[in-house]
């Protein structure tokens, strides 16, 4: 429903496609830019464009990268055959942390989740499989939120994982439950990490 | 544990208001729709970061403003505890203790408890089976923190699989059926664990509600209290499996703790619809007091009991009974018409059009 005129609607519309931002917030947040002095705005587009411009997704993993693959995917000392997968490029960050990880990621680019419309077909599942065989990856490490959608993606994955010849393990308990792979701290994540447990599968 | 201070900044009438309790009992008096309940409902808000009148956050916000602050300086067996909430208008609040930011606002849980009677009560016995199961996880939550995970886990699943089933309109392809696979054993695990832990709760609860029942109504009756899960005796997984095609049609979870009873009765006879209101008041009363008696006992800290307006809805003889049988401890309590008989606060606050008057005690 537009209710204001044609530019603050489009930005109030605009705000509200972004994740966790209600019509409510959108209006709030709009109207916030436009008390903003000129320059702070323009700081503001500024970063979106070059961020969108200079930053891109790996085609291999998806995690961030500059240039078609990312850090991790072009360094020959990690390990292929142990593939660690995560929801977002802020959990490589998380787990890169540790230290306790010497494979390479998968980023799935979000959980299954009905309400915002994110179903397997919306993740990187199809290149995940794709990347098994070629990669010759033994274990596969789902470490994914231990909140409900990241638990609900990780079953879903062991599922369609547990037909194939690999390892498919999860990270431990002992997280925060309900809680996000970043609010944890790097001790009880690396633990988490090495005391992961194989899923039965099947 | 008790409750030493309160201050309020932009939180619903109040733009700045600041309380000193007793470690007995407070009195907040003053006519209706004056701020009194406020009061308690900020207290309530540090304790389980809701609104014990089930308002959205934006509601306690004052008007005009965008933020509200609860602060409140508990002492727990000789601790001091800051707590303060910041209550957002839009988006999601903050919360510290001892001026540390915590991660999750869930991490809160524990450093304040109440037991929170109010004139709605009757409704625990007259009104829907959602709100005696309210009851119920209010109470384990108050027992324990994870189970606040618990619930909300709860919720999520359901929210999330009855999203899938509408979006599925009615039918059941392949890629659905994988999806759906995932909330259902996610429903049967947390449903079964919250099931189990309210039956539990009220195999505790029955003997303290039967006991606090005879001594509110002045004589004595066969109260009981059974859990009725809706899915039977059955597993939990094998119910939701059996419902699958008529959840599909429905594009609604049909079993699960989120339709189960708690089912109440006086006498034999089912309290809902064939007690007396005196008796569903008793019963009412029996249930705040036999769930502040299980969590004293269990986390050997008495709830500070918040008593909104409750007398004046009580006949002379349960108002005397509800008086004389009160826990031991901190409570503190608001009423338009004056203070009860007997009661006897160590400290009493008139409370007119938002403002806030120290009154000499009884
Ligand atoms: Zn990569």
């Amino acid at each position: 429903m537009a209710v204001y005129a044609g530019p603050v609607q489009d930005l109030i519309d605009e705000l509200g496609r972004l994740p966790g931002i209600g019509p409510k917030s959108a209006q709030r947040i709009a109207f916030h830019l436009l008390k903003l002095p000129r320059d702070d705005a323009l700081r503001l587009a500024r970063a979106v464009v070059e961020a969108k411009e200079r930053v891109s997704f790996c085609t291999r993993c998806f995690n961030i990268a500059e240039g078609d693959a990312c850090a991790i995917c072009t360094d020959p000392r990690r390990e292929a055959s142990v593939l660690c997968v995560v929801e977002e490029p802020r959990d490589v960050v998380a787990v890169e942390k540790t230290g306790e990880f010497h494979g390479r990621y998968h980023v799935l680019q979000g959980a299954i989740s009905p309400i915002e419309g994110i179903g397997p077909e919306q993740l990187r599942v199809r290149e995940l499989l794709a990347r098994i065989e070629p990669e010759g990856v033994q274990e596969i490490i789902l470490c994914t939120n231990p909140n409900i959608e990241g638990e609900a993606t990780a079953m879903y994955l062991a599922k369609l994982l547990g037909a194939l010849d690999l390892q498919v393990t999860r990270i431990a308990s002992g997280l925060p439950v309900g809680g996000d792979l970043e609010y944890a701290d790097e001790l009880t994540l690396g633990r988490a990490l090495e005391g992961r447990r194989v899923l039965d599968t099947g | 544990m008790h409750l030493r201070r309160l201050w309020l900044r932009d939180f619903r009438c109040y733009e700045q208001a600041e309380l000193v309790f007793d470690e007995g009992l407070t009195a907040l008096l003053g006519p209706n729709g004056h701020g009194k309940t406020n009061v308690l409902e900020a207290i309530g808000y540090l304790a389980s970061l809701s609104s014990f009148r089930g308002a959205p956050n934006e509601a306690l916000v004052r008007a005009g403003a965008t933020q509200a602050i609860v602060r409140g300086e508990v002492d727990n067996a000789g601790r001091s505890v800051l707590i303060e909430a910041e209550i957002n208008a839009v988006g999601r609040g903050r919360v510290q203790v001892n001026k540390q930011r915590l991660p999750r606002a869930r991490d809160l849980l524990g450093a304040l408890r109440v037991t929170v009677f109010s004139p709605d009560d009757l409704e625990l016995v007259k009104g829907g089976p959602g709100l005696r199961r309210g009851f119920l996880d209010d109470t384990l939550v108050s027992l324990h923190p994870r189970y606040d995970a618990l619930r909300s886990d709860l919720d999520r699943v359901l929210r999330q699989r009855n999203t899938l089933l509408k979006q599925a309109g009615g039918r059941l392809s392949d890629d659905v059926a994988t999806t759906l696979d995932v909330w259902d054993a996610k429903l049967a695990e947390s449903g079964e664990a919250l099931a189990a832990a309210r039956t539990e709760l009220v195999d505790r609860l029955r003997p303290a509600m039967a006991g606090a029942y005879d001594r509110v109504a002045g004589r004595h009756a066969e109260v009981a209290a059974v859990y009725q899960r809706c899915w039977g005796d059955g597993s939990l997984a094998e119910a939701v499996a059996a419902s699958r095609r008529d959840d599909l049609r429905r594009g609604l979870t049909l079993v699960g703790p989120h339709r189960d009873e708690l089912a109440l009765s006086v006498g034999a006879l089912p309290a809902r619809t064939h007690a007396s209101q005196g008796e569903q008041r008793s019963l009412a009363l029996a249930m705040r007091l036999a769930s502040h008696e299980i969590v004293l006992a269990e986390t050997g800290t008495a709830p500070v009991l918040l008593l909104d307006d409750v007398f004046s809805e009580l006949d002379p003889a349960r108002s005397d009974a509800l008086l004389a049988n009160l826990p031991v401890g901190q409570a503190v309590l608001s009423s338009a018409a004056g203070l009860p008989q007997g009661a006897q606060p160590g400290r009493v606050y008139r409370v007119e059009h938002g403002h806030l008057a120290v009154a000499p005690a009884a």
